[in-house]
């Protein structure tokens, strides 16, 4: 099962780890009951799952496969890997290949970068951080549709106040229209969505450094360590469990990229902002075209997978130097 | 091994479902031969109608009609719901997609073929009254009607032209034509452009381009291509739009287009006020806006028709209908509450909005229509056939967002050959994929 | 107690509480802190303030403009919009609000969202505890292959599935419902994830000690397991609470009318409707946000303690 290199490995920590290895290791002994009871408290989930996911799913799988259309007095008959065929034959699709690699080659380390940034500096105790904290913390809670809604108006040229700071500040010269522009359309989702979702990694970021043993910190100001040799060999290793995490949930948000698409541009100017997602949700619904639509899920859920597993497999391979 | 039994067991539920879905996404043709209407109510009964909500006013009138034709009978309840708009189109689709539409469907004109070939709507031919079909405009009954039968009525007809300002021609020193015959060529209107802005507007063009994500670019703009002798699909048999939708015609009409947008002579609407606000002095849009800009502009407003762009004006016409879907018991029933909208009170608070009413009998008595009146363009524009309805078609929907794209490739400095190409390729492939939407009349 | 006491240590409570009240504490915290004393202290910190506030108004400028456009006419939030006067609100007045009652029926579409919001963070808080419980502790036929599905499943956006679910919800009747909104979301495996890791981290002692004075399975959830685990759900509810929340396709497909859809809905009643009511839009939104963020201000120290206690462990 490829799927078990995704899966977490919870490592000792260096506080609670020993106790809880030698708890999971010590109870070998198979409660009869324990069976039942295990089926018992995974049942509603697992049946919750299968019918509104896993069975969703293989009927896309399935669809993928016909020539199936959202509304059609046609029959339906089997095209093979025509879906397929014709998907990655898709200018259109190639170019959201594209964008979702580079948003998310951009996104993860700079958001997740960012957010280290913020985490450090409302993790100090002066007053009104808790202030600074929520503030930073709020644009988490707009739903993604509101808050496209509004930056879109945000970078409009004519009435956005970003454009017309630029030109206020450039004598006029300076007014790149963001979302009108097909070479910075890209450029604005991925600005936008780091705006929306680095508060959410700073609080991540920000418990974890709220459990660094402070006597490290200490015993290295004793060792006469740099504020960066600290931050480098002590915060940042002891971060580590959370940066994997958020980079993990990060990356794939990322391949979902769709609302804030869907809102602002809907995959324009020329197709500059288009994501696997938008492509999706076009070809499926927009012009019925559900059994193409499919395939790319299916090929989404590949893609994902995949970019998932490598990232794990390179992160293990880091944990073991 | 139990896993592999659980994915196996999943896997074959899946399968039985999605046969069973598509089953039930495929069902055949409804009503055939068998007469709608057969003149008699059978009983009480509930009906649910969907309206799609646009503006206030138009909301109001409605729900004065549903409220009226409830009170007056008590056979037929009518439970209307409103829908924004802005996703009707979506929701009618998921309906459709899911077996759920209402009795009682309020629909954009050109998904009509789509929704008839779909198996979706019942044929009207048995309920129509003569008088009312010898009253309707002929574009009303000719949009409505898809393989020889009549499947959709509206209550009103739309129109198309340019609002302009004429204070602002005569300070620029543009002529401004009084007729589809006298209209502005392409280069006439480009020219004028820039003699509106030497005259101080500096974005002279409202194109209404902020409406991006509706039927607006395909009822504003394949005039343009029409005019110019292209079109978006050959109509002689809807098989194809390749050599029709990108021939070196159409390219040429929406690269003048492109122009305006290059020249930055088009405003971008955001604020959807450019007109009203007095920025542009060109409103290229719909009768909808007449109300608003009326009440603006007054004496100093026209409705001109759109640039020639080589074979005479074409203009856009067709509007919301009204439907009676395939889950309607007694389409008798349902029949009942559409007529009641084509008496006059309802016809008329729609025509105030600016609407081209549907009964010819109407058109006369309402001044701003009879001739001389300020929007007797649009009657006019139908009678002449300046007007032309968009693609009769089950392939429209494809061919309305095809062409959507190629609008906005336009606006952001694309290439119109491929764009046009690119849009050629995925109508084709639409109706070869629907093996050419049969049967064909 | 006491072997839940080193798990939970006191000393992490009380910093954080610190921290939360804006206390100024003098010892050094991480990496970059510095004696709060000597000659520089004053720019130092003039420096620091001024860094912190720099970044709220990165975070908040949108925020705010919403909210000032929320009071303004129509014409007046895009009127505005390229200069300072976006963030001063010239003729404010309550019509934005009225409209969004009146014309979106905030009011209706408000307690949708609340009500299927509320069903799908309760129900999934139950439903995916419990999965993540027996994941991290039972072991039973299947468990290997049920984490190896919670994780792959966590993959699979909704927009993915949502045209065969409409399919298989249309085909049971489910369409225009509150239960088509609920109970395809209440099981989610990033939940069961999130908990599963969690529970993997509390020491077994405690269930063997309850065990051992005749607890059963359910007993040892409800008594032991639950209490110690009220941080990280009190992170899922949140987490849960914001996803639902801003639901936008699904809604779109299953519900019509304004007797069970939710609020993301309702902001299209006035983008359809030229001219658009930008104000409306405003107020309409401001009213969707603020509840969450004040939920947010409540209950933010056990959210970021939640995480912190959630053992996010990649």
């Amino acid at each position: 099962m490829p799927t078990d290199a995704l899966l977490a490995r919870p490592r000792p920590n260096a506080r609670d780890g020993p106790t809880r290895w030698f708890g999971y290791r010590r109870r070998h002994t198979y409660q009869p009951a324990e069976r039942t009871v295990g089926w018992l408290f995974s049942g509603p989930a697992v049946v919750l799952l299968t019918l509104f996911i896993v069975v969703p799913f293989l009927l896309a799988l399935g669809l993928s496969f016909t020539n199936q259309r959202l509304i059609s007095p046609l029959p339906v008959r089997l095209v093979g890997m025509e879906n397929y065929r014709r998907i990655f034959a898709d200018p259109v699709f190639q170019r959201s290949l594209v964008n979702n690699a580079v948003f998310t080659v951009v996104v993860v380390p700079v958001q997740t970068a960012f957010a280290l940034f913020l985490a450090v500096l409302v993790n100090q105790k002066i007053r009104f951080i808790s202030f600074f904290r929520t503030a930073y913390f709020a644009p988490v809670v707009m739903i993604m549709a509101v808050a496209a809604t509004i930056w879109k108006l945000l970078y409009d040229p004519d009435i956005g106040i970003i454009d017309g700071v630029l030109r206020a500040v450039s004598g006029g010269q300076l007014s790149p229209g963001w979302l009108r522009s097909s070479a910075l359309a890209l450029s604005a989702v991925i600005f936008m969505s780091i705006w929306q979702g680095a508060g959410f990694q700073m609080v991540v970021l920000l418990a974890g450094l709220q459990d660094i043993d402070q006597e490290l910190y200490e015993a290295a100001e004793i060792d006469g360590a740099s504020r960066w040799q600290k931050f480098r060999y002590i915060t940042v290793p002891g971060l580590r469990n959370q940066l994997v995490f958020v980079a993990t949930v990060t990356t794939i948000l990322s391949f979902r990229l769709f609302d804030q698409v869907y809102v602002m541009t809907r995959g324009g100017p020329l197709d500059a902002t288009q994501t696997m997602m938008t492509r999706l949700v076009d070809v499926g619904f927009n012009q019925q075209a559900i059994a193409r639509g499919s395939a790319i899920a299916v090929v989404f859920f590949l893609i994902v997978c995949l970019v998932t597993l490598v990232q794990r497999l390179l992160l293990r391979e880091r944990e073991a130097d | 091994m139990r896993s592999r039994t659980t994915v196996c067991g999943v896997f074959a539920a899946a399968c039985l479902t999605l046969v069973a879905c598509g089953g039930g996404s495929g069902t055949s043709q409804a009503a055939g031969t068998v007469s709608t209407c057969n003149g008699k109510i059978d009983g009480k009964q509930t009906l649910s109608a969907w309206f799609h909500t646009g503006q206030g006013d138009e909301r109001t009138a409605f729900e004065q009609a549903v409220n009226a034709f409830n009170a007056r009978q008590s056979e037929v309840v009518v439970k209307p719901t409103f829908i924004p708009e802005g996703n009707y189109n979506e929701q009618v689709k998921a309906a459709a997609a899911s077996g759920s539409l209402p009795d009682i469907l309020d629909f954009d004109g050109p998904s009509l073929y789509n929704y008839a070939w779909n198996g979706n709507l019942q044929p009207l031919d048995t309920c129509l009254s003569s008088q009312l079909r010898a009253d309707l405009l002929p574009t009303i009954i000719k949009q409505g009607t898809y393989n020889t039968k009549l499947y959709g009525v509206g209550t009103a007809e739309s129109g198309l032209g340019l609002y302009v300002r004429k204070s602002a021609f005569t300070k620029a020193g543009v002529r401004i034509p009084t007729s589809a015959a006298d209209a502005w060529t392409a280069a006439e209107f480009t020219d004028a452009l820039a003699k509106l802005r030497a005259a101080g507007f500096a974005k002279p063009l409202d194109l209404q381009i902020n409406q991006d994500q509706n039927e607006w670019y395909a009822y504003g703009f394949a005039p343009i291509i029409e005019s110019a002798g292209a079109d978006l699909i050959n109509r002689a048999n809807f098989e194809a739009s390749e050599g029709t939708i990108n021939s070196p015609k159409a390219v040429a009409a929406l690269t003048v287009m492109q122009s305006w947008f290059k020249n930055d002579y088009v405003d971008a609407n955001t604020d959807d006020a450019a007109f009203t606000e007095g920025r542009a002095a060109i409103s290229w849009v719909g009768h909808w806006k007449y109300a608003d800009y009326s009440k603006k502009w007054s004496d100093d407003l026209a409705i001109v028709p759109l640039p020639n762009f080589g074979t005479g004006v074409r203009t856009g016409e067709g509007s919301w209908q009204w439907g009676i879907t395939k889950h309607t018991a007694d389409a008798d029933a349902a029949w009942a509450f559409i007529s009641s909208l084509f008496e006059q009170t309802y016809q008329k608070q729609v025509a105030a909005n600016g609407a081209v009413p549907a009964s010819k009998s109407l058109l006369n008595t309402i001044p701003q229509f009879a001739p001389g009146g300020p929007e007797r363009l649009y009657v006019d524009q139908l009678d002449s056939g300046v007007a032309l309805p968009r693609p009769a078609t089950p392939a429209y929907p494809t061919i309305s967002l095809a062409f959507n794209k190629v609008i906005a490739t336009v606006r952001s400095g694309g290439n119109v050959q491929t764009a046009l190409n690119e849009a050629a390729k995925s109508i084709d492939q639409d109706i070869k994929d629907n093996d050419g939407y049969p049967p064909k009349s | 107690m006491a072997t839940l006491q080193a798990h939970n240590p006191a000393p992490d409570a009380l910093r954080q509480r610190d921290a939360a009240s804006g206390n100024a504490d003098p010892a050094a915290d991480d990496g970059w802190s510095t004696p709060h004393s000597g000659r520089g202290f004053f720019w130092r910190s003039l420096r620091r303030y001024a860094l912190l506030a720099l970044l709220a108004v990165f975070f908040a400028f949108p925020l705010l403009f919403m909210v000032i456009g929320a009071f303004k006419p129509d014409d007046r939030v895009l009127a505005d919009g390229a200069s300072w006067k976006a963030f001063v609100p010239f003729g404010a007045s309550l019509d934005n609000f009225a409209d969004a009652f009146s014309r979106a029926e905030f009011g209706r579409l408000f307690l949708n969202s609340v009500l299927i919001t509320t069903c799908i963070v309760l129900g999934g808080l139950v439903v995916n505890s419990l999965a993540g419980y027996a994941l991290a502790r039972m072991r039973f036929r299947g468990r290997k292959f049920l984490l190896g599905m919670v994780v792959t499943l966590a993959i699979i956006p909704f927009q993915a599935i949502a045209i065969p679910l409409l399919f298989m919800m249309a085909r049971i009747e489910w369409l225009d419902t509150y239960r088509v909104q609920i109970i395809p979301f209440l099981a989610n495996p990033f939940f069961i994830y999130l908990f599963y890791s969690f529970f993997l981290g509390i020491p077994r002692e405690l269930e063997e000690a309850a065990r051992v004075d005749g607890a059963g399975p359910v007993t040892i959830f409800t008594r032991v397991i639950v209490p110690i685990a009220r941080p990280v759900y009190a992170t899922v509810a949140i987490l849960s609470f914001l996803f639902s929340w801003g639901e936008l396709l699904w809604p779109v497909l299953v519900t019509r009318g304004s007797t069970v859809r939710p609020l993301s809905q309702g902001i299209a009643v006035f983008q359809t409707q030229p001219p658009i009511q930008w104000g409306d839009i405003m107020a309409f939104a401001t009213m969707t946000t603020l509840p969450i963020l004040i939920l947010f201000l409540v209950f933010q120290r056990a959210f970021v303690q939640g995480v912190s206690r959630t053992g996010l462990k990649g």
